[in-house]
Order: structure tokens, then C-alpha cells, then sequence
């Protein structure tokens, strides 16, 4: 971490980038199951979504996402990076989810690679394409993060909270509410990102994967829902 | 073997005499263990090891019907799981033998003030063996905190169909659902790649109106099935899905694909009678489309 005097770490440039809600990793196409609850009426409103994003965190990021990248900074050899990868494809059980990983982890190791170059991502873009690695955006992020010694809760932060953006203004075009709204789930879910990152922390590798019975039913039904603007 | 052919289970159970520890097995840490070896025998599937100790127990073998799979019955005859009680099942099967696994009565599991009950399973399927595990459902009690790990290492020609029913207790004001957590984690390894890592948190809503969504919503109790077999396709999953969702009260059916490949069924409802039947007719429509057999009849008594 070389820091100038007057300067940002070396690395901010490259997380902001990263984190960016427009970055083209097909984030805009997947709810994660969110779609489900706007069709069966359980999200209407700012609140219902604020209730639901703060869930969908304190589950399914928090034990997925999350976790791998905090393994995935503190592992020593690369190879139990990529066993993370895998860890990650069989812990997601409804076949959209798995899918949503793979297709934005493509996307998000073509970014990764362009943003900060180096062996271990081409490894991982080697095994991804034969077939070795499923891919995932937490294992590129993770790798980038590797790169570039960026400690782990402004990583993991920086990640959630992208997370969170995109989930947001899916929200807003979907449910909808308005933009104004949206800043204030965005303003609200920096106490559920920091909270989460607390926990990410704390928790022990047999927690990985760690799943709620209601989320997952919710994106295996997606795959069934008629009207869908989402592929998640 | 003729008779063996067409026994039912009997009456009055017996309970096997332990044919001593296997090698290696005795773990005096756990409260209850069981451990079996599955081999065909003239044709049919039976115990060619077993080994059982504390508060866990098997019944003698029996066969549903003429084929080949052989049925055994875990007991615990304790009648339930306390806090800090670790229980070990390790059932090996051997190439081409089929197992039928199943409980004699539901799990329960009882007040774990400061810790937690646990159960730990391994099972080792070898090319081309098959394991039906249908236990009674689990219930857990007010206060009660468990851990279920089960590890599955599989060759791909085998087959697994491996159900799990969750229901509360009922608490002393009458109530449902005050159990703390039940976390049911199920690693399955198939040619020694991790294909699922199943970790599933199963926690009753607080009541509270910012938690439960993604939970339980105002539901109680939980329905699962995991399948993994060669033979599962995308037309299995769809087929399985017009068979269960008229049968499914809730509307909270959920079927996926799986990677090995293989597939899942998660229910919710608020009673345990209509998930055990979404259940068993899952299980059925594989025994008849894999097997040609008979829907399960456990026939308990």
C-alpha cells in the first residue's frame, strides 16, 4: 500500500472502478429472487425493499460473496482461491443463481484483468475457460484485491455495497419507486453493508454457503415466473 | 432368502446383536454410533459389517419387495437429542448395492440451554450402489439448537434421493416454533469434485417485522430432497414440478437442477402432512422411473 503523502491509497482508483453501478458485468438482468416477492405482493414499497436488501445481505452475501473474498485475501496459495470458486458454484442451489454467477464472473474477470493485470487472474481466466473453475465476480474481486494488497473490509465493503447499488436501481425501475427513494434504501443500507462486514469478519469457514429456506425457494420459483424482467 | 424375499418388517422389532466394533470405529466421544457396510449377498443388498454403540441402534434388515435393496431402520431408542450430544453415522456402500434408510420414529430434538446437539453422517457410495434416505421428520423443540453435517462422497454411476423433513415442537404455552436454529449441511462430493454445499439455516421468525422474509415468512415447517443421479435431466425437473405443484397448499415449491447432475425440492407449509407427501411422491416417481418399484411403504408399526 505506497501512499503519498496528499495521496488516496494506491489502490482506490481501482476499487471505485470496480464498484461502479454502471460496470458492464449484466448486473442490471439479475434480482437474486427479489422478483419473486414483487409478483406474490410481499414487495411494494421503499420499505418492503429496505426490509428485503437488508435480508438478502445478512444471508446470502454475508455466507456467499462476502465470505469468499475475505478467504479469499487470507488464503495462501492460489489454488484454495479457486477451490472457493467452487465452494461457491455447488452452495448456490437454484440453477439461476448459478448461472448469474458464472455469467457476471465472466464479465467481472475481463474487467478484473483490464483493471489490475497479473498471474493468478489469468489463472483463474485459464480454468474458467476449460471448465476447471465455474467462475464467480467474488472470486475476481478477491483476486483483484490479492493484486493489489487491498485489506479486506474495504474490499468486501466496497463489493457489498456495489451489490447493493445495482439491487437498488433494479428495485426502482422494477417495483417502482422513485430515485429519491432509492438514495434513501442506498443512505439505510450503509448501517446493513457495515454490519455485514462486521459479521464477515467474525464468521468461521463452516458457515460458508449458509442459506435461508425462503430466499432459495423464492429464486428456484423465479425460474417459473411468468412476467419477468429479470433472469434472477 | 425365500423368506427374507417377502418379509415385512416385523411387529416387534429386534434389535440386531452388535457384531462387534469395526476397525477403527469406536469414537467414545459421541453419545450414539452407528456404522455399516453395505455388499450384495446372492443378489440382494445386506449389512456385510455393522457396528453400533450408546444411544443409537438398527434394526434388523428387511426387504420391501423381490428386488434387491435392502431397508434398515436407525433407532433411538434414548428418544431424543440433547444439548452436547454428538451422534456419528458412517454407512459405506459397495459397488452396486442399493440401501433403503430410513428412521423408525422422528428426531427429536430437546432444550439445548448453551450448546447444541449435533449429528454427523458420512456416506460412501460406490460405482453404481443407490441410497434412498427417507428418515421421519425432525422436530425440533423450544430452546433447541442442532447441527446436522452430512458428507456425501459418490461415484457418478451412483445414485442418491436424500429427504428431509423439519417441523417444530410444540412449547409449553402451546405454541410452535421456538426452537433457536437448525442448520442442515449437507457437502456432496461426486468423483471427488464438491457439487453441492448445501448449508441450510432454518431459524424461526422473531416475530419481529424487519426479519423473516427471506426465512420462513409465517410458514413452520420445511420439506427438502436432494437427488443426485445421472439420470436427472431438465425433463425430470419440469416433469417432477407438474406432479407436485397441484399438491403443494402453500405455493412455496421450489424445484431446481443441480450440477452431478441432480436435483432439489424445497417446500413450505404450515403442517408436516403435506410436505411428507410432496416428499414421497418425489421419492416415488424415481423408484418407479429408476427402480420399477412399488411407492414406499415403510409399513411402521
Amino acid at each position: 500500500m505506497e501512499q503519498t503523502p496528499a495521496g488516496p491509497p494506491s489502490y482506490l482508483l481501482a476499487l471505485l472502478q470496480l464498484s461502479d453501478s454502471a460496470l458492464p458485468t449484466g448486473a442490471f438482468s439479475h434480482s437474486f429472487g427479489m422478483e419473486m416477492y414483487l409478483e406474490r405482493g410481499l414487495i411494494t414499497n421503499e420499505a418492503d425493499f429496505a426490509r428485503w436488501l437488508g435480508e438478502f445481505v445478512a444471508i446470502q452475501l454475508v455466507h456467499n460473496d462476502g465470505l469468499a473474498i475475505r478467504l479469499a485475501l487470507e488464503a495462501g496459495p492460489v489454488e484454495d482461491v479457486f477451490r472457493l470458486d467452487a465452494m461457491l458454484a455447488a452452495a448456490a442451489l437454484p440453477r439461476e443463481i448459478r448461472e448469474a454467477g458464472t455469467k457476471m464472473g465472466l464479465r467481472m474477470l475481463d474487467i478484473a484483468r483490464q483493471v489490475a493485470p497479473g498471474p493468478e487472474l489469468d489463472e483463474y481466466a485459464v480454468r474458467v475457460a476449460d471448465g476447471r473453475c465455474a467462475g464467480h465476480p467474488a472470486i475476481a474481486v478477491g483476486l483483484v484485491g490479492r493484486a493489489l494488497s487491498i485489506p479486506a473490509p474495504e474490499l468486501v465493503a466496497a463489493y457489498l455495497f456495489s451489490t447493493v447499488t445495482s439491487l437498488t436501481q433494479n428495485a426502482i425501475r422494477a417495483i417502482p419507486i422513485g430515485q429519491n427513494a432509492g438514495q434513501r434504501v442506498l443512505r439505510g443500507a450503509h448501517s446493513v453493508v457495515g454490519e455485514a462486514v462486521a459479521a464477515i469478519a467474525a464468521l468461521d469457514e463452516s458457515e460458508f454457503g449458509a442459506a435461508a429456506p425462503g430466499l432459495e425457494i423464492a429464486q428456484m420459483r423465479h425460474e417459473r415466473q411468468r412476467a419477468r424482467i429479470f433472469m434472477s | 432368502m425365500t423368506s427374507q424375499r417377502t418379509a415385512v418388517a416385523p411387529p416387534v422389532p429386534r434389535m440386531l446383536p452388535a457384531p462387534g466394533p469395526m476397525p477403527g470405529s469406536r469414537d467414545e466421544s459421541l453419545v450414539g454410533e452407528l456404522r455399516m457396510s453395505i455388499g450384495l449377498r446372492a443378489g440382494r443388498a445386506i449389512a456385510t459389517e455393522q457396528y453400533h454403540r450408546g444411544a443409537l441402534r438398527i434394526l434388523r434388515p428387511h426387504y420391501l419387495d423381490d428386488g434387491d435393496q435392502v431397508c434398515y431402520v436407525v433407532v433411538n431408542p434414548g428418544g431424543a437429542y440433547l444439548g452436547g450430544d454428538r451422534y456419528g453415522i458412517d454407512v459405506d456402500v459397495q459397488p452396486e448395492a442399493r440401501l433403503l434408510l430410513t428412521t423408525q420414529s422422528a428426531t427429536k430434538i430437546y432444550r439445548t440451554p448453551g450448546s447444541r446437539a449435533r449429528q454427523d453422517m458420512r456416506l460412501k457410495l460406490a460405482p453404481g450402489s443407490a441410497v434412498e434416505f427417507m428418515p421421519d421428520q425432525l422436530i425440533a423443540y423450544e430452546g433447541a439448537s442442532y447441527l446436522q453435517h452430512t458428507v456425501v462422497e459418490m461415484d457418478s454411476t451412483a445414485s442418491l434421493v436424500m429427504a428431509e423433513v423439519v417441523t417444530p415442537g410444540w412449547s409449553p404455552d402451546g405454541r410452535l416454533f421456538r426452537y433457536d436454529t437448525v442448520r442442515l449441511r449437507t457437502d456432496i462430493w461426486v468423483d471427488g469434485r464438491l457439487v453441492v454445499l448445501d448449508n441450510l439455516q432454518i431459524t424461526p421468525g422473531s416475530g419481529s417485522p424487519v426479519d423473516g422474509m427471506a426465512f420462513m415468512e409465517h410458514y413452520t415447517h420445511l420439506g427438502s430432497l436432494l437427488v443426485i443421479d445421472a439420470r436427472v435431466d431438465a425433463a425430470l425437473v419440469e416433469e417432477l414440478h407438474a406432479l407436485l405443484a397441484p399438491m403443494d397448499p402453500a405455493g412455496q415449491l421450489g424445484i431446481s437442477l443441480l450440477e452431478g447432475p441432480g436435483l432439489v425440492v424445497r417446500a413450505l407449509s404450515t403442517a408436516t402432512e403435506p410436505l411428507n407427501a410432496l416428499i414421497g411422491a418425489a421419492g416415488d416417481l424415481l423408484r418407479a422411473r429408476w427402480h420399477g418399484q412399488q411407492p414406499l411403504n415403510l409399513r411402521k408399526y
